[in-house]
């Protein structure tokens, strides 16, 4: 079953009198459970499709279905409601709020959701645990290295159990065997939680973790191939 | 969102940017304390205006003139029966005045040289006149019946002489006040009409009944101090003899004044209304102490203006803050958008960061507020104690902060808190949240 499924995405920005065609009439779906990974250049359309699929943008023309539901024309306010239930995030700067500590940065959507602190903190608690931060909880992310940051990131992603989790280049700001790290855990976690997980990146790297990579030039998908190999699929088994 | 969590959410921003909150915090404390002290200045001038008043004068009594030039004229016994019919008058009374120049009221060779008033004898204790020896009238009194003022024995002149003849009431070294020539209580008084220089038939003489002696008290009117109260028949009649005996053309039908004594003060400015229409003019400390308290107004006004200002410039102070801290936190919020939170929630959190910055401006400064007031009283105390402060002493204090101004500013600052976060709060919940988190 697919989880989100875009049809004829178009996306045209006017700048001035010019016309870029940043995505053109781009269709593709995500089954349940699929760790799959969009790969591009800068500049190849990567982030506005991403953006799209999240509703922070909207297409010029196509459809975006998650869930079954046809989310294209929501309004702002309904689109947050939506991603309170049922999109995650992981950011590339990590983007974890500095007054917070990691255990609250991760409670966090679900109090968006309105759910009592007392839940939500036992629910974030487990979260931490499950990215090896058991230890690291009450601090705030001042206090914490990045690999440490992007954990809690991850954690704050899965807290809430969404049915699609965007992971915008998320080992971005971290060296190499960091990043491996992370992206590993990022892995594991979808695998174990049964979560899908649509990765955005620039870096080949990245992209031998997902069971599917799907390339993306210049606004349009050049190719779509499983990856039987996927790195990663050794711990779970 | 919980709004518990909106609340701890805002107050973790609040105390993640310690100084510039406390900054902000503390143009809020400064406007606060700017009002409360302008203002309490005001009430205690107030106060110690109404102290004044009440140290003039009964805030319950009226006086009733004449109209037309002269004061007198129209004041007859139709007036006063007019003025009877006004409903919430404790006591009305006439006043017929009466001087040395008219009658003579003499102890051996010493003649009184003060004023006679004559008055409805039976009404002084309602207005408030009390004895300091012998008694007040009741309903039975004579003609010759009379009241003698606090300081009316320094007012006898030694006739036979033509200098130094009056005891002045100055107290000696040893802060004793001389003897006067005449004692009140125990010494015979007689009373005559004045004749014409030359006349050459004899002073009919009249023997008064002393019945006693006010006490001091400038507050009333007619005070009584070197003075004489009679009953105003009696005057009226003495004025009649003196004007036949003297040929004087002019009626003694008129008195000089009327004056009422009303219930309480709520109903004096209707009253006044009534005695105006009547076509009399009137004077009451009622209507003095309302021009007064309009002058203290424009005062208060004025003084709560300066302080608004500076709680004006608080005022943005706390939005320069708060724009601020929306350009710093445009990618937080993008980011929280981006994980669900709702527009309204972001709204709320910033109107309430705002919010409570007013607020606890507002708590600050009413402690500080406390703190000025209780110096400038002590100063004040200081100053009048060594004779200076002027009216503003008079009370007491000069500074009175009332327990409804605590809260009123407290909510004042708040709500000017949450309204100066309006405009940011409105642009942050404008941010999209795909510019805010494409920003680094």
């Amino acid at each position: 079953m697919n989880i989100i499924s875009i049809r004829d995405i178009r996306k045209v920005y006017h700048i001035g009198t010019e016309k870029v065609v940043a995505l053109g009439r781009i269709s593709l779906s995500v089954a349940q459970g699929e760790i799959c990974c969009i790969l591009g250049t800068s500049g190849s359309g990567k982030s506005t499709l991403l953006n799209i699929m999240a509703g922070l943008e909207r297409p010029s023309r196509g459809n975006v279905v998650i869930g079954g539901t046809d989310v294209t024309r929501y309004n702002e306010k309904q689109w947050a409601l939506f991603r309170q239930k049922n999109i995650g995030f992981i950011f590339q700067s990590y983007d974890l709020l500095p007054t917070m500590t990691a255990l609250e940065n991760v409670a966090m959507p679900l109090a968006f959701r309105g759910m009592d602190k007392e839940i939500r903190t036992r629910k974030a608690v487990k979260m931490l645990r499950a990215v090896r931060l058991g230890n690291r909880m009450l601090h705030r992310p001042t206090q914490m290295s990045g690999g440490q940051q992007q954990r809690v990131g991850i954690a704050r992603a899965f807290v809430a159990r969404p049915r699609l989790i965007f992971a915008d280049e998320p080992t971005g700001n971290l060296d190499s065997k960091t990043g491996r790290e992370v992206m590993e855990l990022m892995v594991s976690m979808a695998r174990k939680y049964r979560e899908t997980l649509i990765i955005v990146t620039h870096d080949p790297e990245i992209a031998k973790y997902a069971g599917r990579v799907i390339k993306i030039h210049d606004g349009s998908k050049i190719s779509d191939e499983r990856n039987t190999e996927a790195m990663g699929t050794k711990e779970e088994s | 969102m919980k709004f518990r969590d909106m609340i701890s959410m805002s107050f973790a921003n609040l105390f993640h940017r310690r100084v510039r909150t406390v900054l902000t915090v503390m143009g809020v404390v400064i406007g606060t304390c700017a009002i409360i002290v302008m203002l309490s200045l005001g009430f205690g001038m107030r106060q110690s205006m109404e102290d004044l008043m009440k140290s003039m004068g009964d805030l319950t009594v009226i006086t009733v003139y004449g109209s037309g030039s002269d004061s007198s004229e129209g004041l007859d016994d139709s007036a006063l029966k007019d003025l009877r019919k006004l409903p919430e008058a404790a006591a009305i009374t006439p006043v017929y005045f009466l001087d040395s120049s008219c009658v003579a009221v003499n102890c051996r060779k010493y003649q009184f040289q003060g004023m006679i008033y004559g008055v409805a004898m039976d009404t002084l204790e309602k207005f408030g006149y009390e004895a300091e020896t012998g008694s007040l009238p009741e309903s039975d009194f004579k003609n010759t019946d009379i009241l003698f003022g606090s300081q009316s024995a320094y007012s006898f002149c030694d006739t036979s002489r033509k200098s130094n003849n009056y005891v002045e009431p100055i107290p000696n070294k040893n802060g004793e006040l001389p003897k006067p020539f005449v004692d009140l209580t125990k010494n015979r008084f007689t009373l005559s009409v004045n004749l014409p220089e030359d006349s050459t038939a004899r002073n009919k003489e009249e023997k008064l009944r002393v019945l006693g002696t006010l006490k001091e008290d400038f507050s009333r009117n007619p005070s009584p101090s070197s003075c004489i109260f009679m009953d105003y028949a009696y005057a009226k009649e003495l004025r009649e003899k003196y004007n036949k005996l003297n040929k004087v053309k002019g009626s003694s039908d008129f008195y000089d004044q009327i004056i009422l004594k009303m219930n309480s003060i709520d109903v004096v400015p209707e009253a006044v209304q009534k005695i105006t229409d009547l076509g009399y003019q009137s004077y009451s400390m009622e209507s003095q102490r309302n021009e007064v308290e309009k002058q203290l107004r424009t005062v208060q006004l004025i003084l709560g203006g300066l302080g608004a200002i500076s709680l004006l410039v608080a005022a943005l102070g706390i939005t320069n803050t708060m724009v601020m801290s929306i350009y710093e936190r445009t990618r937080e919020i993008g980011i929280i958008k981006v994980l669900g939170c709702v527009v309204w929630n972001i709204r709320a959190m910033f109107l309430m960061e705002a919010g409570a910055i007013g607020f606890l401006g507002g708590a600050a400064g009413i402690g500080i507020s406390y703190g000025i007031s209780a110096f400038l009283n002590s100063l004040a105390a200081q100053m009048s104690a060594s004779g200076g402060g002027g009216i503003f002493a008079m009370g007491g204090k000069i500074s009175i902060i009332p327990i409804w101004l605590i809260f009123g500013s407290i909510a004042f600052s708040t709500l000017i808190g949450i309204i100066s976060g309006i405009l940011p709060a409105n642009r942050a919940m404008k941010i999209s949240a795909l510019t805010a988190i494409k920003q680094e």
